[in-house]
């Protein structure tokens, strides 16, 4: 405590401060104070992660329906903060060397455009990490669309192919999903006459029904998951590695946050949903196969990676755990193949056509290794993302009667375990079609430090973290942060 | 004392993974560098340290479990067992890991990716030991993904796919327009994803095992204190079997039992040290053994009333019975050295699922004799993969080629493969004969629960086993078309394989000399009147095959069966047709929803938006004429709803 301040609050301040000043440094310097920006909190937060700590700061104070705006943390918004807050860091790093390749490429004065780059892309990381520590519904709702708004600007000002179309058609669907859940949301004011999530008793079925479409379609889940290869394909690659790994999972955190208020929605239709979530997550693992650029690749396998989110929030307490370890398996994994597929374009001129890659590891096995890294926690080989399948295991046998023989629920059994299976053979899949087989003519490019020490970064925090120390403070912390809200201590 | 054995464990997974972390790094940034070449001694080092490690584990640390923290909440913590099993398995694991190492400083020292090798290789070791150690099942699972992952590196490790030596099958040769010939890279993928087909449902069951002890009343993943009997009793028998086969199907992948056999086949792209370490004591032992570590605290012998267990233990019987037999079949039609050795292993790690398998009717030996097995077994195969792999050198042929003159000029090797193979084949007195006898007992008790057939695979089985091991011999020394040589080198080589063999002489010691119950007891069968007719035809087949290593009138049969009786369509066929059938039903659904969106949609605005603008042009007659127009519509509506 710091005169009453919690140090959380002032940790989360500094990025703020630093969005708005960053832009007055050089490139070098901004990337540098960006990244330290975003590695402090990352530190803070693990550390409070750690000794279990919780905190509560009151902002405004608002008479109803809007009710109190105050920020608040437990050991969910520890765990989700902290990954937003390395990648972003990791990310901000990986910036300067790409982007200053894409400024030369779209030939423009890189000086400049660094500070127009710098002062979103912080604004953007800072909306995510803000929205994950808001306590008022309302709160949530403004730091999603500042996260939408600076995004659709760097898509529409760096972005590749036809970008402003590409920058609508994000801002249109995504919008789509915002104003749903903001009519959710105020119908939830008016039943109870606040947005302060403490103070929510109730969730009527209208604004359930709202909020959950709304963010089916950021999420997004089959059907809506068009709009998201365009945007994560043709995004410039940093914000890709921003939008995807952190942005749309942060749905799964606002479905997670309003089902500890008020689960019965979820409780209720828990079958259909689990099956649409299935299905969804099924067809996105087999697009993956199909597709020949790397990044649209990369996007499809982000939709079936969010099915199991949705599929995780339908399993009861243990499945809750398991969105918040899939939530951050998927950011270190996403991330660091987007990076990759980022590099490639970086160091071969535009590559993305898997179509002529092969045997690339040849050439650059940094980009090769690390993408490797990738996709192992991706597939959750030896990584967190092990965690995270085993919860949403437990889960589905935890949820549906620990009583009854498994016989009742084999399908169920079955269809996740295939939704496991599709995502490591894709995953293994692509690494040959990329990165092994024969070489094909490239020439040994230099490669910049900068494009593969931050996915060996994030590489191996996400195999450390299935040991102790910090496997048993994420878990623990998890299960009594959960279980104190809803119960169900195994 | 807890600390210190704590702190020995981790040196025991961590020292031969760090060790090797200096020739991964400098291999990609300093390989011009002449220091470069000497850091796999580091490595090897590192294998070394864990060996030592695993004989202190042996011979003085008492039995029992050693726990460290990890999910204490739920009681899940990293739960190290010593027992019978684990400490013998250990010191097998660790000391071919280490031989084999050091075959490899000179077996590799040409190499193009040598960071990559040692890096993987001794993940490889240390995630086997981690598996062999660990009595809990989340734990174990994440030495099982590690194997997964090294076996991946290991098998494509080759992955330019430009020397046809690193090849499995024969160039150009199609049936039916499937190429039967397969790459490194290809064989790589192919071993990750029928693993990762076994793991999921491993991993659900072990997380359903959580779910269901919990319910129980303590959660517990401890292998040796989960209540086995009463977790079967709750599920009843459809549950039992579900569980239990989803966690076999692990096992029965790693270990290449039908219908997963073709990764282990096409596993043989990797280099021969990698084929010798995976076919000996890592990887595909580690299927067999967890299935001996399980049946070892389950007691299936004790649990008759047990709903549905009787279902599986006969399910993994015949399984593993008629992989063996298909095994010895392929390798019988094989040609290709480390290919035959390969189905030879699927060969025998069928029989050890068999044996241990049929504990369920005949008690805890049969667990016993199938672990003697698995060590004989690990040696005498890794001594033939090493010889193989010498011959390869020797010859850059990796077909079965060599007369009598290799034969002279390799002493050594030769003598080593003759004891290899006639120790595993079975021929009395040697050391695989006694573990024989005993599978030959345990499998004629069956006849007493009314089961003949397995005792009649077995011995189907042991006499083809038989036949292709001298068949190797035979086609590589003796009557094989001649080779071109080109000696060179070969001393670490040859000292290597040396070594294994005559560890094969140490378990036989160990058999005859050691008063321990299990091994008086495989004595004590091998003196049976029926194991003494099984070795004579064991010998007679051998010495035929010794003569006749090949058959002209049977060529046909023999393709087939070197084609692995067509396996390769389920994998490279079928599997994939459907899956790519999928995908572009998948594709078509994207593209249809993208153009509906994006395209009609928008599209559908915009001609509505310029129909709508055409009527607005000002001029008050067509405003007349809208308005008469819809009153018209609304008069003929109302005259007819009035009728």
């Amino acid at each position: 405590m710091t005169g009453g301040i919690p140090v959380e609050v002032l940790v989360l301040l500094i990025p703020l401060i630093v969005t708005f000043i960053v832009p007055f440094f050089k490139p070098q310097k901004a990337t540098a104070i960006s990244f330290a920006s975003f590695i402090i909190p990352f530190f803070v937060l693990l550390y409070k992660l750690l000794i279990s700590a919780s905190f509560e700061f009151p902002l405004l104070d608002f008479p109803g329906p809007i009710g109190e705006f105050y920020l608040f943390g437990d050991a969910i918004s520890y765990a989700i903060g902290l990954t937003i807050c390395i990648v972003s860091a990791m990310v901000a790093a990986y910036s300067l060397s790409y982007m200053k390749h894409r400024f030369e490429e779209m030939e423009l004065e890189s000086e400049t455009e660094f500070k127009k780059f710098f002062f979103f892309y912080n604004f953007y990381a800072t909306s995510m990490l803000w929205l994950v520590f808001s306590g008022n519904l309302i709160l949530l709702y403004i730091f999603l669309e500042i996260a939408l708004i600076t995004s659709f600007l760097l898509i529409y000002m760096y972005g590749y192919g036809n970008r402003q179309w590409v920058a609508i058609l994000y801002f249109i669907w995504t919008n789509i999903a915002g104003v749903l859940a903001l009519v959710g949301f105020l119908m939830i004011a008016y039943d109870n006459s606040t947005l302060a999530l403490k103070g929510i008793t109730s969730i009527g079925f209208t604004a359930w029904l709202l909020i959950f479409l709304g963010m089916i379609i950021k999420l997004p889940g089959l059907g809506p998951h068009i709009w998201l290869p365009w945007a994560h394909a043709e995004a410039p690659t940093p914000v890709s590695a921003l939008l995807s790994p952190l942005t749309v999972g942060l749905a799964g955190y606002i479905l997670l946050r309003v089902y500890l208020v008020d689960p019965w929605f979820i409780d209720t239709y828990k079958i259909p949903i689990l099956i649409y979530a299935i299905i969804s997550s099924i067809y996105a693992g087999f697009s993956v196969f199909k597709q020949d650029d790397f990044k649209r690749l990369l996007a499809y396998s982000t939709v079936s990676q969010m099915g199991y989110v949705l599929i995780a929030i339908c399993l009861g307490p243990f499945g809750l755990i398991g969105v918040v370890i899939q939530y951050i398996s998927h950011a270190f994994g996403k991330s660091i193949l987007f990076m990759s597929a980022g590099s490639l374009i970086a160091v071969y001129h535009g590559l993305r056509d898997i179509g002529k890659m092969g045997g690339l590891h040849e050439y650059v096995p940094n980009i090769s290794n690390s993408a490797l890294m990738g996709f192992m926690t991706l597939g959750g080989v030896l990584t967190i993302g092990m965690f995270g399948e085993f919860f949403i295991l437990y889960g589905i046998v935890d949820t549906f009667g620990k009583d009854s023989t498994l016989i009742d629920y084999l399908w169920l059994i079955i269809a996740v375990i295939v939704v496991f299976i599709i995502s490591g053979l894709y995953s293994f899949y692509t690494l040959r079609r990329v990165f092994y087989r024969t070489p094909k003519e490239f020439e040994t490019p230099k490669v910049s430090k900068l494009l593969y020490v931050p996915m060996y970064i994030i590489g191996l925090i996400a195999i450390v973290f299935i040991f102790p120390p910090l496997a048993t403070g994420l878990v623990q912390n998890l299960i009594q942060n959960i279980t104190s809200i809803i119960g169900g201590l195994p | 004392m807890s600390e210190l054995m704590s702190l020995l464990l981790a040196l025991l997974f961590f020292v031969p993974i760090l060790s090797s972390v200096p020739i991964a790094f400098a291999w990609v940034y300093r390989r011009e560098e002449p220091w470069v070449k000497k850091l796999p001694i580091l490595s090897v080092i590192g294998l070394f340290i864990s060996l030592v490690i695993a004989l202190y584990i042996k011979f003085y640390v008492p039995d029992g479990p050693h726990v460290i923290n990890w999910l204490p909440d739920l009681n899940i913590n990293f739960v190290f067992i010593f027992d019978y099993l684990s400490k013998n398995m250990g010191v097998l694991t660790a000391l071919i890991a280490f031989l084999i190492g050091v075959y490899g400083l000179e077996y590799m020292k040409d190499d193009y990716r040598l960071g990559w090798y040692w890096f993987f290789f001794n993940l490889f070791t240390a995630s086997m030991l981690l598996v062999v150690y660990s009595d809990n099942l989340l734990m174990l699972l994440i030495g099982w993904e590690g194997l997964g992952l090294a076996s991946w590196g290991l098998i494509g490790h080759w992955f330019r796919d430009d020397d046809d030596i690193s090849f499995v099958g024969m160039k150009d040769r199609k049936i039916l327009g499937l190429s039967l010939h397969w790459s490194p890279s290809f064989g790589g993928w192919r071993a990750i994803s029928t693993i990762r087909v076994g793991d999921m449902p491993m991993f659900f069951a072990i997380a359903a095992i959580f779910a269901l002890t919990s319910a129980l009343g303590t959660p517990n993943l401890n292998i040796s204190e989960i209540p086995w009997q009463e977790l079967f009793k709750y599920i009843g028998s459809a549950g039992t079997i579900i569980l239990l086969i989803a966690l076999m199907i692990g096992p029965f992948t790693k270990s290449a039992q039908l219908p997963f056999s073709e990764w282990l086949m096409t596993a043989m792209t990797g280099p021969t040290t990698v084929s010798a370490l995976l076919h000996s004591a890592t990887m595909v032992a580690a299927g067999t053994y967890i299935f001996m570590r399980l049946s070892w605290y389950i007691k299936p012998w004790d649990m008759h009333a047990a709903p549905g267990l009787e279902t599986v233990y006969l399910v993994v019987l015949f399984l593993g019975l008629i992989s063996a037999l298909y095994g010895a079949l392929v390798a019988v039609g094989c040609r290709e050295r480390k290919v035959l050795l390969a189905a030879s292993t699927m060969s025998s790690l069928g029989l050890m699922f068999g044996a241990a398998a049929a504990s369920f009717w005949v008690g805890e030996i049969g667990v016993s004799v199938a672990f003697w097995y698995l060590m004989v077994h690990a040696f005498a195969k890794a001594t033939l993969f090493l010889v193989a792999g010498h011959l390869i050198h020797v010859t850059h042929n990796r077909f079965c080629v060599g007369d009598k003159e290799v034969a002279k000029k390799l002493k050594v090797t030769y003598y080593v493969t003759i004891f290899a193979t006639i120790t595993l084949a079975g021929i009395p007195p040697l050391t695989a004969f006694w573990v024989k006898s005993g599978m030959d007992e345990v499998m004629h008790t069956l006849i007493e629960e009314g089961m003949l057939a397995p005792l009649v695979l077995l011995l189907i089985t042991s006499v083809i086993y038989a036949a292709f091991l001298a068949k190797f011999l035979s086609l590589n020394f003796i009557k094989g078309e001649k080779a071109h040589l080109s000696l060179h080198g070969g001393k670490i080589m040859a000292t290597a394989y040396t070594v294994m063999v005559s560890m094969l002489i140490v378990l036989l010691m160990y058999v005859i000399l050691s008063h321990g119950h299990v091994e008086s007891e495989l004595i004590h069968m091998g003196l049976e009147r029926n194991s003494m007719i099984v070795g004579l035809v064991v010998i007679v087949s051998y010495s035929f095959a010794i003569f006749k290593p090949s058959i002209k009138a049977l060529y046909s049969v023999g393709t087939f069966l070197g084609d692995r009786m067509y396996m390769a369509f389920l994998n490279d066929f079928i599997v994939p047709k459907i899956g790519w059938a999928i995908a572009i039903v998948v594709d078509y659904g994207n593209r249809s929803i993208d153009y509906s969106c994006h395209k009609a949609i928008p599209s559908l605005f915009e001609v509505s938006s310029h129909n709508i603008r055409s009527i607005q042009s000002g001029y008050l007659k067509r405003y007349m004429k809208i308005v008469l127009g819809l009153v018209m519509v609304i008069l003929v509506a109302i005259s007819i709803i009035g009728m």
